[in-house]
């Protein structure tokens, strides 16, 4: 897999290692790779649940840009 | 009276308005039930009476208006029944059926002077823009359009449309804040401020909807979060344009408008909606633990079954090595028993063997050893005989016997013809020698 995958599908894919190795679908061979990998889906599920990467700057920003009147409410 | 100036019958403002006090009087002499919309309730707190501007409306357009009047009294009974029946009070915005007498006093003009207001028809009207809006929105299509679309597995950053001030809004954030505090979930939420409730909503509430579309990037949702209220107070949310725009926005809306009886429409077309504010962002939160408890289990899972499977991997590496071992010193144990017993059937036999060896051996030693005696024996006599024979064959012996050897010049001579007169011989006889001279030779005839 390239790049870092987005938390819906390190979810999913973390629940399919999980599913293999409780079903004893991992052979000695794969589970290094398997539990090197399952870790690094967890720290980015958990990453999601635990941070943000919103930039309400950012997002003001491109509201401004917009056409729209801000008829003087608060955002 | 009338007075007369300059040829004109002259009347004052009071006798006018008098005149058509008692005219009015005359035509409306009774109480009459009137339905309106209550534009305005215009009540005046520091008297406790209220100026209502009564409309109605075709087609959106006001093709009559009047003033109306609630004496203070009148109004606090009819607000009292207003709250038992809708649980709230009385309110601009509203469709009414009234009962009012047509009074015109000289002082306030013409009124409508309400005495009773019919809650039920109230509540009835709102039902009945519910049921239109529902009819309307599933004959178009576009009923569930935002319940089908996809829910984010992890609703963390939320548009939400409300009030700053408002008790939901704050309930809501509460329990936001609290899951910040106890389980460290960071949502990303942003107040796209909107009024929340009548014609200002169906205005406030499209626009900052509008605003989010042109960010929604940012967004995984839209909540339309607003506190507790009268029945009233939700009839915006049953209008078919705000309700259209709710079903068919790109985004799932999700709502907490804590409603007290039936569901309105916006709660019905929006893809979730919590009876509360605080249900709201309880059911955020549970999506977060639905997420997050199969994260943390996950890494339990993980270790655990990895564990075993070393462990059992491992055990049974380990039995395989015992089983191993066992095998082999058994093998080994045989192997050397029988090498043992091949040792000892060896020694044994090769004592044996060796035994018979010997006694063969020696067997053929006494066999040789009486054999040589003999042959000895036999060589011996040989010897004798032999030794006898060449004793007999010495010239000495031969010479005793009377035997001599002749001598020319240190050679024995045997051929007569050799010899010539005058040689002179040497004579060898057994206990000496003769010197002597040929005078004549002869030679043996031959016989």
């Amino acid at each position: 897999m390239k790049g870092e995958p987005n938390y819906t599908d390190a979810f999913e894919e973390l629940q399919t290692i999980v599913t293999e190795i409780e079903q004893g679908e991992i052979s000695v061979d794969e589970l290094s790779e398997k539990v090197k990998r399952a870790s690094y889906l967890i720290r980015i599920c958990k990453t999601k649940l635990h941070s943000t990467e919103e930039d309400v700057n950012k997002i003001l920003k491109d509201l401004d840009s917009s056409n729209i009147p801000q008829s003087g409410l608060d955002v | 009276m009338p007075e007369l100036l300059e040829g004109k019958r002259i009347f004052t403002l009071l006798e006018v308005s008098q005149g058509i006090q008692q005219t009015i009087a005359r035509k409306f002499p009774e109480a009459y039930w009137i339905k309106a919309e209550l534009n305005k309730l215009g009540f005046y707190a520091q008297s406790g009476h209220c100026f209502p501007e009564l409309v109605e409306k075709r087609d959106g357009r006001i093709i009559a208006r009047l003033d109306g009047l609630i004496w203070k009294t009148d109004y606090q009974n009819i607000n009292r029944n207003f709250k038992k029946v809708l649980g709230d009070e009385l309110k601009d915005g509203i469709k009414i059926l009234f009962l009012a007498r047509v009074e015109y006093m000289p002082e306030f003009g013409l009124k409508l002077r309400i005495v009773d207001i019919d809650p039920g028809f109230t509540l009835g009207d709102f039902e009945k823009e519910r049921q239109e809006t529902i009819k309307r929105l599933q004959q178009e299509g576009i009923f569930n359009i935002n319940k089908s679309l996809e829910f984010p597995l992890l609703p963390k950053r939320i548009a939400i449309i409300s009030d700053r001030d408002s008790r939901g809004y704050q309930d809501f954030m509460n329990v936001i804040e609290a899951a910040r505090e106890t389980w460290r979930y960071n949502f990303f939420h942003m107040l796209f401020t909107a009024s929340l409730q009548g014609e200002k909503a169906l205005a406030t509430i499209p626009q900052q909807l509008d605003r989010i579309l042109k960010v929604r990037q940012h967004f995984d949702l839209v909540a339309i979060i607003r506190g507790g209220g009268g029945e009233l107070t939700f009839a915006c949310y049953n209008n078919y344009e705000l309700s259209k725009k709710i079903a068919t926005y790109p985004l799932p809306v999700v709502t907490g408008i804590g409603h007290v009886t039936n569901m309105t429409v916006v709660d019905m077309v929006a893809h979730e909606s919590a009876i509360t504010p605080t249900k709201l962002a309880e059911f955020f939160i549970q999506k977060f633990h639905n997420f997050s408890v199969p994260v943390n289990e996950a890494g339990d899972i993980i270790r655990n079954q990895s564990g075993r499977l070393l462990s059992e991997v491992k055990s049974k590496f380990e039995s395989e090595i015992k089983l191993f071992r066992s095998v082999t010193a058994n093998l080994l144990s045989r192997n050397r028993n029988t090498l043992r017993e091949n040792m000892h059937i060896i020694r044994k036999d090769s004592l044996t063997h060796l035994r018979q060896q010997i006694l063969h051996l020696n067997q053929n030693i006494s066999q040789i050893k009486s054999g040589l005696k003999v042959v000895m024996k036999a060589r011996k006599t040989e010897l004798a005989g032999i030794e006898k024979n060449i004793e007999n064959m010495n010239p000495k012996n031969v010479m005793k016997r009377g035997y001599s050897i002749t001598l020319l010049n240190g050679k024995s001579l045997t051929k007569s013809a050799d010899l010539k007169k005058g040689d002179k011989l040497q004579t060898i006889l057994y206990d000496g020698n003769v010197l002597s001279t040929v005078n004549t030779t002869s030679k043996k005839k031959e016989q």
